[in-house]
């Protein structure tokens, strides 16, 4: 019994790892390959199969007007609307959390949970409901096809994951603690940043991750409110294609953009694998 | 701005946690009570009868429907819970799970600025109390759970010029030896640096040996405040007769039959009580199973049961007997040979109390 458990999860394990790991060598290889070493026959292994180039890879920092795509500016756009946005979700969602796990509501028939639930709504809804207003709200106030446009828009999207994760995670904070806090001697803000907010690091992490990853994917929004001045990742990669598909610039440059999450999995993995983050994700 | 300890006067509280509502039920009803500096007080009762609710006023966290409390005469019911000086402990360890334990101690000087010097100072002095010295630089949250609890309590003992320590139920999760080792520990503190603590529990033994004074309250109400010598002895209350002392006091409903005597079936009992006015009234009869001897033969102020139980405690022996359709409880020496079958109890005069309404008489 317990080596056919063994036998099965071990196999299981092996069969998960080649089922995520062979897009990754798939693009990996492909993204060193040429017209023709994508399109003759089937290649697996430089320099026996095919002769690796770096083609793929140097039209991508290329200017288009030498013949190339240029990522590297919508690269730095997606990271630096991602990351304001984020931060920006993260501290302004974990006060209204901390408001909402411990002080309460009531106007007319509104209470705290509804309150939350209004947050969570905004998820809810499709995007394309909102895209109309977010265009003609954007362009009213002069912010169409602008930084600061895209980062207010990613934080009416982020905001509420961040409330959601912190909100359910301070409710699991015993309100004990706070009031300890009071009567050590802090004032309620102190006792917020002095003694709640270090206690609550791994919901943070939590929330900034996944602030993160849905703010880096997010191609609707960025399709529909950028033009020609600013674009972001992953419009700029879907543009890459054209009658005849790139293969090897398309792999290269789903690489790159994958990179900075995966970055951020592993430094998340460090705290969820020293157990601090068990309490954050139940 | 430190102020010393202080005389703590709560006066007319009375606190409802729903006071919008037309008819608001009340968690405590209005009372007033002084807390002697440097006593230590135990408050008793069984759960949800307003005990916390109580501290949590003293420190604060919650501010009264109704009344003021007053600090040395000050009154400090407008004072935030940080303004206060007052430490707590709560029944769960609260600990700041991302600082060692000498960081955990010395939080609450930090907070109101003490020098360095003075901050080692009292936490060395505080860790020694509580076997936490070898500890210090552990981070909190690796610690056992009793352990956690001496880094709450700690918290609150470290500063020595708090006006009270409020302790709710704070030996709950500690094992009973350690148990019985911090309560003399807090008795020592107590005597030394002359702090006031306020003990809430609901085991009457944790009271009784911890406090000079003991408050019992039931359903938002202070039912007695004594010593524990009174409690035992002279239960103001029926409730109080059940809730202190193991097993609870024997109590029977009974009629007055003259001055000083009541009658339980067809016994007559003579009291100390003045029962004038009571005539032919329903009243109970409240003993204490230690006080119920075993009588030879039949006399007055006996009363002849059946036995129906004897248990074994090591210590005594526990007589369980009815009289018609009452039962009767009576602790005997161990020595002491029993009867088989029936047998005559013998109730001291001094020792019965007469209750007209669940009050005594």
């Amino acid at each position: 019994m317990s080596k056919l458990y063994t036998f099965l999860k071990y196999f299981f394990i092996t069969f998960w790892t080649v089922f995520v790991v062979a897009p990754f060598l798939w693009a990996v290889s492909t993204s060193f390959k040429d017209f023709q070493s994508v399109n003759s026959k089937v290649t697996y292994i430089p320099w026996l199969d095919f002769e690796p180039t770096l083609e793929g890879w140097r039209v991508l920092i290329k200017s288009p007007a030498k013949g190339g795509v240029d990522i590297v500016e919508p690269y730095f756009n997606s990271i630096f609307v991602t990351c304001t946005a984020s931060l920006i979700s993260i501290v302004l969602g974990t006060l209204a959390a901390y408001a909402l796990s411990r002080f309460t509501f009531k106007a007319g028939f509104v209470r705290n949970n509804d309150i939350t639930f209004f947050f969570i709504s905004q998820r809810i809804m499709p995007p394309i409901v909102l895209s109309i207003p977010f265009f003609i709200f954007l362009s009213t106030i002069g912010l169409l096809d602008s930084l600061l446009g895209l980062v207010v828009v990613y934080i009416v999207l982020l905001m509420p994951i961040a409330v959601w994760i912190m909100v359910d995670f301070f409710n699991r904070v015993p309100k004990e603690l706070d009031e300890t806090a009071l009567i050590d001697g802090c004032n309620p803000y102190q006792a917020f940043y002095k003694v709640v907010l270090p206690n609550s690091i791994p919901g943070l992490i939590v929330a900034g991750m996944f602030c993160i990853i849905f703010g880096w994917i997010d191609f609707f929004f960025a399709f529909i409110l950028t033009f020609t001045e600013v674009q972001l990742l992953p419009v700029k990669v879907v543009a890459l294609n054209s009658s005849i598909t790139p293969w090897w610039s398309l792999s290269a440059s789903a690489l790159v953009s994958v990179a900075p999450l995966i970055i951020v999995a592993f430094i998340v993995e460090r705290y969820l694998s020293k157990g601090n983050l068990s309490g954050a994700l139940k | 701005m430190e102020e010393q300890m202080a005389k703590i006067d709560l006066s007319n509280i009375s606190h409802t946690y729903n006071p919008l509502d037309p008819k608001p039920t009340y968690a405590l009803n209005p009372f007033s009570m002084t807390w002697e500096n440097g006593k230590r007080y135990a408050i008793l009762g069984p759960s949800g009868c307003g005990k916390t609710t109580m501290l949590n006023i003293v420190s604060g966290l919650v501010r009264p429907s109704k009344g003021e409390i007053l600090f040395d005469e000050t009154p400090v019911t407008d004072l935030k819970t940080e303004d206060r000086n007052i430490a707590q402990v709560f029944q769960f360890p609260v600990i700041y799970n991302t600082m060692t334990v000498y960081d955990n101690l010395a939080f609450p000087l930090r907070c109101r600025e003490f020098t360095k010097e003075k901050i080692e100072e009292r936490v060395k002095a505080v860790s020694d109390t509580l076997n936490l010295s070898s500890f210090l630089n552990s981070p909190a949250r690796k610690l056992t759970a009793d352990q956690k609890q001496l880094i709450s309590l700690g918290r609150g003992l470290v500063r020595e010029d708090v006006a009270a320590v409020l302790m709710d139920e704070p030996l709950t999760v500690i094992d009973p030896d350690l148990k019985f080792r911090l309560r003399r520990n807090l008795k020592e503190i107590n005597e030394q640096y002359k702090t006031t603590l306020v003990y809430v529990t609901h085991d009457q033994n944790e009271a009784m040996t911890f406090a000079e004074n003991i408050i019992v309250m039931d359903q938002g109400e202070i039912v007695q405040v004594g010593l524990p010598k009174d409690l035992f002895e002279k239960p103001k209350t029926t409730f109080v007769g059940y809730f202190i002392g193991s097993p609870a006091m024997n109590i029977f409903h009974s009629t007055v039959s003259s001055d000083h005597e009541v009658k339980i079936n067809d016994a007559t009992i003579k009291t100390n009580s003045n029962l004038g006015n009571l005539k032919d009234k329903n009243v109970k009869l409240g003993i204490r199973s230690e006080f119920i001897e075993l009588a030879e033969k039949e006399k007055s102020n006996t009363v002849k049961i059946k036995l129906t139980r004897v248990e074994d405690f090591g210590n005594f022996k526990l007589l369980t007997g009815k009289m018609g359709d009452l039962v009767i409880k009576s602790k005997v020496e161990r020595e002491k040979p029993i009867p088989d079958g029936e047998l005559n109890l013998y109730f001291p005069p001094e020792k019965c109390c007469v209750y007209s309404d669940e009050k005594l008489v």
